[in-house]
């Protein structure tokens, strides 16, 4: 090859790398508006036109969400809602890459309470406190106020409640009656009866000490009945104290000599069927697990259990909220959509249809209280949204869960005494959340 | 370009897009400190993100575990897919049957299989735990200390065919003579398969060994459907590692570095193989 020819081709090779290396950086990031903006409509009109994709997790909230939407189209006969389902772990990652995207991909989507503050801060979601002001009877301060709080970051409100999560402690009436115990209203009570409602081959309690979120949802409450907190009054991480000390050593020694043998890498699921096959009498989960209890469906106990909420009165609360993404093309029509689901009336026929309570009104609704679940669930419902917190309120929240559900999962499985896990979590939390 | 550079240029331009641009972009989020969370291009963070790789005692402790799993898995499927296959050349009828039905684990897509154990290993639900109770025998299969080797035994049930397959491939090209004259000469069954079978089928081992150890490196859906990486951290395989830091906490940047690191770490163990067997083959 001649010295020419070299030349030639050096400034070639310049302008292929200088291409391939714009596109390699264009790929990251580089998607969508630099500032999100809130075209502030609240009311929007009937006439709107437009097709509204949801992405949404595949569970049964979502389904009592398309079954009403029909009814939406009434009002609103241009809109099309296109929802598509996912497992949890898909639509987180199909979300974040979503929100990427210079082109939208959703139009509405529903934000766990870990992700919110980081969802927020990356400016991914659009903040809607002038739709919610304008929309008329629209209300939102019937929301249940810690569910509001989940939504809002920094003072701003990036979404709606579309459901909640708060745990409560689920039961059999008949094994506690045999047992003769009454429903356990102290964290000593709450072992203690464990404990007693043990026979042969029944455990006391189903628990669900996987590593990871499942430990770290279900221990928060045992560290609420014990007087703890997550986050001090100055918002910073406290799980190195005397309350969080006492509440593992209860939840351990409940989990070694009350629940299931060999458990230690159980979730819901296992402890569900546990409880709805008569193998334990009862477990802390999601209230509203009470109905799929009780559902002809589920077994031969089917209306025997009851719920009730955490001993010590405090439990831990997980939300979804519906957000419209700030590269939505189609908000206005989403909005529509999302206030017209949590508007007053229709949240009355979704929860009649078995969703989550978001609003305080709805559980003093006569027809919501007569209905198939019942007035006493309801009520108990209430009384868990009145006095519940997340697990996390900060940035990088499921990275914080996940660290100190490591942490907790050690003490339960012996590797890590209760002190050094203690120690470890706060460390870890502290060190992720600041 | 001469006619020679021509021919080849489609093929060059398919590796530079189907896996140049892959790995190029992974190293240029490598070097940057991208999280999933941020708008805008990414900053520039240089070698920092390796740094904190190689010092990090979590990203090492994972790949010791995934080192562990690995190492079990392959041998517990070397040991049992030969007994298989060499159980298997030497069967004389329902061949066909007998093989598809023992290669029916590798269909079977790896979360559905872990999952499967999942409820199968359950000690209230599961059949394994009910059938060892009825024998007195109470088996915590993932707890402390045993759920990596569960794990590995999953692996074990599901990729055991895939090593008789290749292990029976081999073993059919063998050529006949050398078992034949080593039986002549009154050797016993053990001496041929160590001294005969296996050295004849040395490469066929080691393109089996080296394809399960490459695959079981990538363990993660096991552990994702049954252990979540506990007990404490005693399942967290890098694959499971890696992705929840890039996935899960949003740090693409971090969970690239650490999958170079790892590229690296493998094709530098490869090379050193590859070489060793053809320093052999010439000696």
């Amino acid at each position: 090859m001649t010295t020419t020819t070299r030349r030639r081709r050096r400034p070639l090779i310049v302008v292929a790398l200088a291409i391939v290396a714009l596109v390699v950086a264009a790929c990251a990031g580089g998607g969508g508006p630099a500032q999100p903006e809130s075209t502030g409509v609240g009311n929007v009109p009937k006439d709107t036109s437009g097709t509204v994709r949801i992405l949404m997790e595949n569970v049964p909230d979502t389904d009592v969400v398309k079954s009403l939407v029909p009814e939406f189209n009434k009002d609103y006969p241009n809109v099309k809602i296109d929802i598509e389902t996912l497992t949890y772990d898909q639509m987180r990652d199909k979300l974040v890459s979503s929100f990427q995207s210079s082109s939208p991909t959703y139009d509405l989507v529903i934000v766990d309470n870990p992700w919110m503050v980081d969802f927020a801060n990356a400016k991914f979601l659009q903040p809607l406190d002038a739709r919610v002001k304008d929309t008329t009877d629209y209300d939102p301060q019937d929301f249940f106020p810690a569910l509001n709080e989940i939504a809002t970051v920094d003072g701003v409100r990036y979404g709606v409640p579309f459901y909640n999560y708060a745990l409560g402690y689920l039961y059999n009436t008949d094994d506690l009656a045999q047992a003769r115990q009454q429903v356990p209203t102290t964290l000593d009570q709450l072992v203690a009866t464990s404990k007693a409602l043990k026979t042969g081959n029944r455990a006391g309690i189903a628990m669900q000490p996987q590593r990871g979120y499942k430990i770290f949802e279900e221990w928060g409450n045992w560290l609420f009945a014990a007087g703890g907190s997550i986050y001090d009054a100055n918002g910073k991480v406290s799980l190195d104290t005397p309350q969080a000390k006492q509440a593992l050593n209860a939840y351990i020694d409940t989990y070694r000599t009350a629940a299931p043998p060999n458990s230690l890498n159980w979730a819901f699921d296992e402890a569900f069927r546990s409880v709805s096959g008569g193998q334990a009498a009862s477990m802390i989960s999601y209230n509203w697990n009470l109905p799929a209890l009780n559902d002809p469906s589920s077994g031969p106990l089917a209306g025997k259990f009851k719920l009730a909420p955490i001993p010590g009165g405090k439990q831990v609360l997980g939300s979804w909220s519906w957000a419209i993404p700030a590269n939505s093309g189609a908000s206005d029509a989403g909005w529509a959509f999302a206030s017209w689901i949590t508007a007053k009336p229709h949240d009355v026929e979704r929860t009649e249809k078995g969703g989550a309570a978001i609003r305080q009104s709805t559980l003093e609704n006569p027809a919501v209280l007569g209905g198939k679940y019942g007035a006493d669930y309801y009520n108990t419902v209430k009384e868990i949204l009145a006095n519940s917190s997340p697990l996390s309120q900060g940035a990088s929240g499921e990275e914080m869960i996940q660290a100190v559900g490591t942490e907790l999962n050690e003490a339960v499985a012996g590797t890590k005494s209760v002190d050094d896990a203690l120690a470890a979590a706060q460390s870890a939390a502290a060190k992720i959340q600041g | 370009m001469t006619f020679k550079h021509g021919m080849v240029a489609p093929l060059v331009a398919l590796f530079l897009g189907v896996v140049g641009f892959p790995l190029g972009y992974a190293f240029y989020l490598s070097i940057t400190g991208y999280r999933l969370t941020e708008r805008g291009t990414p900053n520039m963070v240089g070698a920092k993100n390796y740094l904190a790789t190689l010092q990090d005692g979590a990203f090492w402790h994972a790949f010791g575990t995934t080192a562990l799993f690995v190492c079990v898995a392959v041998s517990l499927e070397l040991v049992i897919g030969l007994a298989i296959a060499l159980a298997l050349q030497k069967q004389r009828w329902a061949r066909d049957v007998t093989r598809s039905m023992l290669l029916a684990p590798m269909f079977i897509t790896p979360i559905a299989v872990g999952l499967i154990f999942r409820f199968l290993l359950n000690d209230q639900i599961g059949a394994i735990p009910t059938m060892l109770h009825g024998i007195g025998v109470d088996y915590d299969f993932f707890g402390p200390g045993r759920a990596l080797f569960t794990l590995a035994v999953i692996d074990v049930w599901q990729w055991t065919p895939f090593m008789v397959l290749l292990l029976l491939a081999g073993l059919e090209s063998i050529p006949r003579e050398p078992l034949e004259a080593a039986r002549v000469d009154g050797a016993g069954g053990w001496y041929v398969l160590r001294r005969v079978t296996l050295p004849l089928l040395a490469p066929v081992l080691v393109v089996a060994i080296l394809l399960r150890c490459l695959d079981a490196m990538k363990v993660f859906e096991y552990v994702f459907a049954t252990t979540r990486g506990g007990p404490g951290t005693e399942t967290e395989t890098l694959q499971y590692f890696v992705y929840q830091t890039g996935i899960q906490f949003f740090r693409l940047g971090s969970a690239s570095s650490m999958a170079f690191v790892v590229l690296l770490l493998v094709l530098t163990i490869i090379v050193i193989v590859f070489r060793r067997l053809e320093r052999a083959k010439q000696s």
